[in-house]
């Protein structure tokens, strides 16, 4: 009785977190609303590092490079297969879920450094990969047309509004469908394994499998995140996934706490706020180019480790700690 | 036949500077269980220097000397003032686990950050002191120059000096000991904590000659080096993580592999090549190919 409860008090929970931002969607500017899309996206992105690592214990420095499978996947499916956008979403996300799945396979026997660096040199790698081949566009890419929003909607409905609702309703259901599934037998085996192998191994879960699964949940999410921000800059090209978006999303989760979801929506706030701190204070010293473009990297490095340092466990814990 | 010896050639010298990034990344994994993916940062950052040593004496070899210094002091600074700071910080919770490798990803992006803030972010290029334009062999230009053949005796070079230094003196002893137990080493009276430095400091010395050897062939800009972390990380492996011979060796068979793909295939396959050959290693022989001791597990 009780998990029913606290099943239906999620979905409560984030149905009102919907209609709220319903109503701060209709109330906000078109750049925010912009932004809004970015947020939500980002906050998906992180969804799937924190199901990762902070459920499962492994670390990937690859999520950029699955997000360019989603949306590669989703941009040959709109436009060679003609499918519809929605449609063209759930494919990145299928398409990512099993490309992990089978990446998950080979991750599942490595452990930590091991499992760092091979997903680095995916990140790295990737990109590089997808220039050569004229399917995938080379360095120019492909489009990404998620088309006008529906006329119903109105004259006054604007792309940028069309886009925030489908940002913020994919990562809303997404991450609710998370959670749900972290509060399951599923997520308490994601919690063993995290903690203690051994013992997991014990009490009969075959660590190799479930870690294998969830690399590839992971990648699924994070492939419709990748969909969602190719959708935001319209194109999909090598250079919309550097490694460094794989580090981004990594401090993201870390300042959110990796061992918490509930702050993903913080992180996505984090990540698109540093560019635009980034550039107020680059336009504010006056520095070079290069201080203007080197600045939102440093700022999300120095974020990384101060965020490890200090807020190992995330700020929730540190509240915690102090009340 | 020509193109079957070039492609030698050219795996040689590829593979040697595989070997420097892998040699580097394997003393930092002995002596602190962390892969220093800051590495790539590191050495990218000490060719920078190297470059402008260059530039202002107009010597390469001034610049050479210069990076492979400071790239030693910057290895040992990051052990002793970043990296031994976190270890002590950082002892329980499951963030234990993540925060090493965590904290080297930051300083890789900080060093990256901070060369953009010096030297911006477009492409340099460093002149070679050698030419870089390939022997002339019964009139066919070849793939294999004479600074590939520098680099391929550098490395050589280096490579003993490593192994005396690590087979034939006590600092090697020393080195070697508290890599294989750290608790009997520090018994046994060595200051493991500066014997760590130490590797730190070579290693930082193995990536500035790296660098200084690779940037010619290529640009010199802040992520100039990531492949090459990324060829070191797949050499190391191959070898097992542990063991220098291995590190060489696993770069030799990278070297070789990768450049007879793409000579005799194609060079788009490059990169497939290299994640193929790692994903395989670590499902066959995760322990690499020539691990031969247990040695520590943790």
């Amino acid at each position: 009785m009780h998990k029913i409860s606290a099943n239906r008090k999620r979905l409560f929970t984030f149905i009102l977190l919907g209609w709220v931002l319903l109503l701060i969607g209709d109330r906000i500017g078109e750049l925010r609303q912009y932004q809004g899309a970015f947020v939500a996206m980002y906050a998906l992105a992180i969804a799937s590092i924190i199901l990762l690592t902070g459920y499962s214990g492994q670390l990937s420095l690859g999520h950029s490079a699955l997000m360019a499978v989603g949306a590669y996947a989703g941009a040959l499916s709109i436009n060679n297969l003609k499918l519809n956008p929605v449609i063209a979403l759930i494919v990145a996300a299928l398409v990512a879920g099993i490309f992990g799945l089978i990446l998950g396979i080979a991750a599942a026997r490595l452990s930590g450094p091991y499992l760092a660096g091979t997903t680095l040199a995916l990140a790295i790698s990737l990109p590089t990969i997808a220039n050569q081949f004229t399917i995938l566009g080379g360095e120019q890419g492909i489009l990404f047309d998620i088309g006008a929003p529906p006329a119903r909607f109105g004259e006054g409905f604007s792309q940028y509004k069309w886009f925030f609702w489908i940002s913020s309703l994919a990562a809303l259901i997404m991450i609710w469908m998370i959670s749900n599934l972290l509060h399951s037998k599923f997520g308490r085996v994601f919690r063993a394994l995290r903690d203690n192998q051994t013992a997991a191994q014990l009490a009969g879960i075959n660590i190799g499998r479930q870690k294998a699964v969830a690399f590839g949940l992971s990648a699924g999410v994070a492939g419709l995140a990748g969909g969602l921000l190719v959708m935001l800059i319209s194109g999909v090209s090598p250079s919309a996934f550097p490694l460094s978006l794989s580090f981004s999303l990594l401090t993201g989760a870390v300042v959110t706490g990796v061992y918490d979801l509930k702050g993903v929506m913080l992180g996505g706030l984090v990540l698109v706020a540093i560019p635009e701190i980034a550039d107020s204070i680059g336009s504010r010293v006056g520095g070079s180019d290069g201080f203007t473009m080197a600045l939102p990297g440093f700022l999300v490095s120095a974020l990384l480790i101060l965020a490890v340092l200090f807020l190992p466990n995330g700020p929730g814990k540190l509240l915690k700690k102090k009340m | 036949m020509l193109q079957f010896i070039t492609a030698i050639l050219t795996s040689l010298s590829a593979g040697a500077i595989y070997a420097l990034m892998s040699t580097a990344l394997v003393l930092v994994w002995r002596s602190t269980r962390v892969i220093n993916f800051a590495q790539a940062g590191q050495a990218v950052l000490t060719t920078y220097i190297g470059y402008e040593v260059t530039v202002r004496t107009g010597s390469y070899w001034y610049g050479l000397i210069a990076a492979i210094i400071t790239g030693a002091l910057i290895g040992a600074t990051i052990d002793r003032f970043f990296m031994r700071p976190i270890f002590k910080r950082i002892k329980s919770g499951p963030i234990v686990m993540i925060a090493p490798v965590v904290a080297t990803l930051g300083l890789l992006g900080i060093i990256q950050a901070i060369i953009g803030f010096i030297w911006g972010l477009s492409y340099q290029t460093l002149a070679a002191p050698v030419s870089t334009d390939g022997y002339k062999i019964s009139g066919t230009v070849i793939a294999f120059s004479p600074f590939n053949l520098m680099v391929l005796l550098s490395v050589t070079i280096t490579m003993v000096l490593l192994t005396v230094l690590f087979q034939k003196t006590n600092i090697g002893l020393a080195l070697r000991a508290s890599a294989y137990s750290p608790e009997i080493a520090k018994l046994s009276g060595i200051k493991v904590d500066a014997v760590r430095t130490l590797g730190w400091a070579i290693a930082g010395a193995a990536g500035g000659l790296a660098g200084m050897l690779y940037i010619p062939n290529s640009y010199l800009y802040p992520n100039g080096m990531d492949v090459l972390l990324v060829f070191g990380f797949i050499s190391a492996v191959i070898g097992g993580l542990d063991s220098l011979f291995g590190a060489v060796a696993g770069a030799m068979i990278l070297g070789f592999a990768i450049n007879f793909v793409a000579t005799y295939i194609s060079y788009k396959l490059v990169f497939p090549t290299a994640f193929v050959i790692l994903i395989l290693v670590l499902l066959v022989k995760p322990g690499g190919l020539f691990s031969s001791s247990k040695g520590r597990k943790d």
